[in-house]
């Protein structure tokens, strides 16, 4: 294959690999199965990647595959046994950072997000990266109206585990 | 709740920094290994389910039945109906390529969702298809041996050997048959649904939440 569009695709995501670890982070709970996720994600963008045209931001695609990547083509390889949870860097709470109340509140939210369901967790991640709702839905496949009602549905749900 | 989530927010922002980083060696090295997505498990399936049922009848002793069908009277039916199979075996494989081709990583999970489950469920039509098939070629043959007079004739079995009249002969013969067929259809209908029923569960899951939406 094209050696020029190997280096430009590597490039690029070398410069937007923060995306896929995201994606990565929320989507798994063990370092083993992180690495997984992130090369499966990885086959599918240099799969895709000659049909990338530049009309929109290399970052803006890399979502959709990302997160359709993470949600419906990945299976878990059975090789990879559950061993312990491992808190990624992005679930670590740095003590000197936050006061204490604050500390403990997003540990707890993070550890919310981490238990709600694929489709709430792209939802939640859209949200968190900044996304408005027309690229939301739009990536989901879903209307404007219905993805702000489930964002809706993901807090009222987020309130629950935290106040049982 | 929403200042929680404000918070959060900046807070993941934050956590950017913190990220592990990949070196350009680490994902060039990637780019080239063997993907495992359950679209190509979907494809591998279906290639066996295609071709596998077909490889039986390159085994030896394929020539042998087609004289029993022939001694039984039913070479004619059987051959007709082969070709037809096949005519509807290659229509099968022409859409489910068709469909295959259509799955796009680039499309909303939605419609990435909606395509593959097109995509499977031509593979369980076929499947359908062809267990109905398997099934009829079983019933033509039975009622082939049903009314077939001389079965130990037609199986080249010396019954005298056995110790068994030729009426016995004739009745273990038929339900050896029909429980076989029974058997064959349910085993292979029973590793077919339990084999895609746990590829499929976390997408049919995400997509039904997907589809929960619209109502």
């Amino acid at each position: 294959m094209n050696k020029e569009l190997e280096h430009r695709f590597v490039t690029e995501l070398e410069n937007n690999q923060n995306i896929v670890h995201k994606v990565c982070t929320l989507y798994t709970n063990d370092q083993d199965s992180h690495k997984d996720l992130f090369q499966e994600i990885t086959i599918q963008l240099w799969k895709a990647y000659p049909k990338f045209r530049g009309d929109s931001k290399f970052s803006t695609w890399m979502y959709r595959v990302a997160l359709n990547t993470a949600i419906t083509l990945y299976r878990k390889s059975k090789r990879r046994i559950k061993t312990q949870d491992y808190e990624s860097v992005i679930f670590k709470i740095k003590a000197d950072e936050y006061d204490e109340t604050e500390e403990q509140q997003l540990k707890l939210m993070y550890k919310a997000v981490k238990q709600l369901g694929d489709i709430d967790k792209a939802l939640i991640f859209l949200y968190l990266e900044d996304k408005n709702y027309s690229e939301i839905s739009d990536t989901l496949g879903i209307t404007e109206v219905n993805a702000r009602v489930k964002m809706n549905r993901i807090k009222t749900k987020l309130r629950t585990i935290l106040n049982p | 709740m929403m200042d929680e989530l404000e918070l959060l927010k900046k807070d993941w922002q934050k956590k950017e920094a913190h990220l592990p980083q990949l070196s350009y060696n680490d994902i060039y090295t990637m780019i080239w290994k063997k993907s495992h997505s359950i679209v190509k498990w979907i494809v591998i399936i279906s290639v066996l389910e295609f071709t596998l049922p077909h490889l039986l009848y390159l085994l030896p002793g394929t020539a042998d039945s087609l004289a029993i069908y022939e001694k039984l009277g039913v070479k004619n039916l059987s051959m007709t109906l082969w070709v037809i199979g096949y005519g509807i075996t290659f229509y099968f494989i022409f859409l489910f390529y068709k469909r295959y081709k259509e799955i796009s990583i680039l499309d909303s999970a939605k419609d990435l969702m909606k395509k593959i489950i097109r995509t499977r469920r031509t593979v369980k039509y076929y499947v359908i298809y062809s267990l109905s098939f398997l099934l009829l070629t079983c019933l033509i043959l039975f009622v082939g041996m049903y009314l077939n007079n001389d079965l130990v004739a037609v199986f080249k079995t010396d019954a005298n050997d056995m110790n068994i009249s030729p009426e016995k002969f004739r009745s273990i013969m038929l339900w050896t048959m029909a429980i076989f067929s029974v058997l064959i259809v349910l085993f292979m209908g029973g590793i077919y649904f339990l084999l895609y029923g746990l590829l499929l569960r976390k997408l049919n899951r995400n997509y039904k939440e997907l589809k929960r939406l619209e109502i």
